[in-house]
């Protein structure tokens, strides 16, 4: 049967894909944010979960607003690297897990998430950028990806409730899969920052700090809250953190910190986690 | 709490400085938005750099965004329905950086902007 991991949280930032491409990883600037991905691929490199549920946005990159989703699954069996306009970054294809891919379709539809299925969906740097962080893809990708892509960009978007729930279903759904799988979900994006209007570069490390305690502790809190309030304490662009609350969705009520790490840069509060489930209890999970 | 039925949950206004995409404004916008999508394609980036004009009327942009576009007005292509990101893909075209295109918004220069920031090697 397969079980699930942990949950991760990362930054998706293109600026963070550029700077591993240019091996500025160790620049003074940046050397805080990618000293705070080590314990994360450490963890990774033991628990060596077989497939990463992607929880993640694309930005008009393979989607637009001719039809846009607000869930999207894909079951393709490999990903292509999107051209976001500068040439693919140089990532290897990612592959994708179409069997997982479809037992999830399967079960979130019977579960009322109603999501479309995705047999061609190029990632951009909402999916890459914290994946070619976490795992080392140098000898190839450790394992696969199953991405699900949210509308975060226009409205209306899904509750913060929503995606919670969402993640409480994804959760029922991997534990119901008769195959022996280790799965970890991640969460990305955020945590505060604004790209548009008067507030661009607004930025609330107390918020992100917040909203890392509660995502710990109470997540139930955060699935509460409006969007308008997720805007006005994280910016419009911080409303990225529903896709986090999809991930801690996904975990037990309980769960164990092993890792977390804040930084702000230029433009982004980034925050970095890792959550394991504090008791494993599939019985209770399976329990709507 | 659960939103009422037929609430919009979406519908609250928001902080100054802040806008979203969607409802009838992005209706109204679309056209403009495609066009900006349009410029994640080298060719399509040559030809709206070769002739600015002749792209922007083969798109069907209305002279309120040609204009804005001309006149490099970002905060009002934004408060027009202009997602920034894809704002971002035509200042980028144009020449201008994001974190110059988002200084403009705040009434800023570029320089301006980053003295406002603790961090400038990493955005």
């Amino acid at each position: 049967m397969a079980t699930i991991v942990g949950g991760l949280g990362s930054p998706h930032a293109p600026s963070i894909g550029a700077a591993i491409d240019r091996g500025l990883t160790q620049a003074p600037d940046w050397k805080p944010l990618f000293d705070g991905y080590q314990p994360m691929r450490q963890w990774l490199a033991e628990k060596r979960p077989d497939v990463l549920i992607m929880i993640y946005n694309d930005h008009f990159t393979s989607l637009f607003l001719d039809n846009l989703p607000t869930f999207a699954l894909s079951v393709a069996p490999v990903h292509r690297i999107a051209d976001e306009g500068f040439g693919p970054r140089p990532l290897p294809p990612v592959p994708g897990d179409a069997q997982l891919a479809w037992h999830l379709a399967n079960a979130l539809v019977a579960d009322e998430f109603d999501l479309s299925i995705s047999h061609d969906l190029p990632l951009d740097h909402g999916c890459l950028t914290p994946l070619s962080a976490l795992w080392d893809w140098t000898a190839g990708w450790p394992g696969r990806v199953v991405p699900i892509q949210i509308n975060v960009l226009q409205f209306p978007l899904p509750s913060a409730r929503r995606c919670f729930r969402l993640g409480q279903a994804i959760r029922r759904a991997v534990l119901a899969y008769p195959v022996d799988c280790k799965v970890a979900i991640v969460g990305t994006g955020g945590l505060s920052h604004q790209l548009g209007g008067e507030r661009f570069g607004f930025i609330n490390p107390v918020w992100d700090e917040e909203f890392l305690d509660r995502l710990e502790t109470e997540p139930e809190s955060l699935a509460a809250m409006s969007h308008r309030e997720f805007i006005e304490r994280g910016g419009t662009e911080g409303i990225e953190e529903i896709m986090w609350l999809c991930m801690r969705g996904a975990l037990a009520p309980k769960v164990r910190r092993v890792h977390r790490n804040y930084y702000h840069a230029t433009l982004t509060g980034y925050g970095q986690l890792v959550l394991e489930d504090m008791a494993y209890e599939p019985a209770q999970a399976l329990t709507t | 709490m659960i939103p009422q039925a037929g609430k919009p949950i979406n519908s609250d206004p928001l902080p100054a400085g802040c806008y979203r995409l969607g409802g009838s404004a992005a209706s109204i916008a679309y056209g403009m938005n495609r066009f900006c999508h349009a410029l994640l394609v080298a060719a399509n980036r040559d030809a709206f750099k070769a002739d600015p004009a002749a792209a922007m009327q083969a798109a069907g942009l209305s002279p309120a965004e040609t204009a804005m576009v001309n006149a490099r007005d970002w905060l009002g292509l934004v408060r027009h329905g202009v997602s920034p990101f894809l704002l971002f893909r035509l200042s980028g075209a144009l020449g201008m950086g994001l974190a110059a295109t988002g200084a403009q918004m705040r009434g800023q220069t570029l320089e301006e902007f980053m003295q406002t920031r603790k961090i400038t090697g990493a955005r």
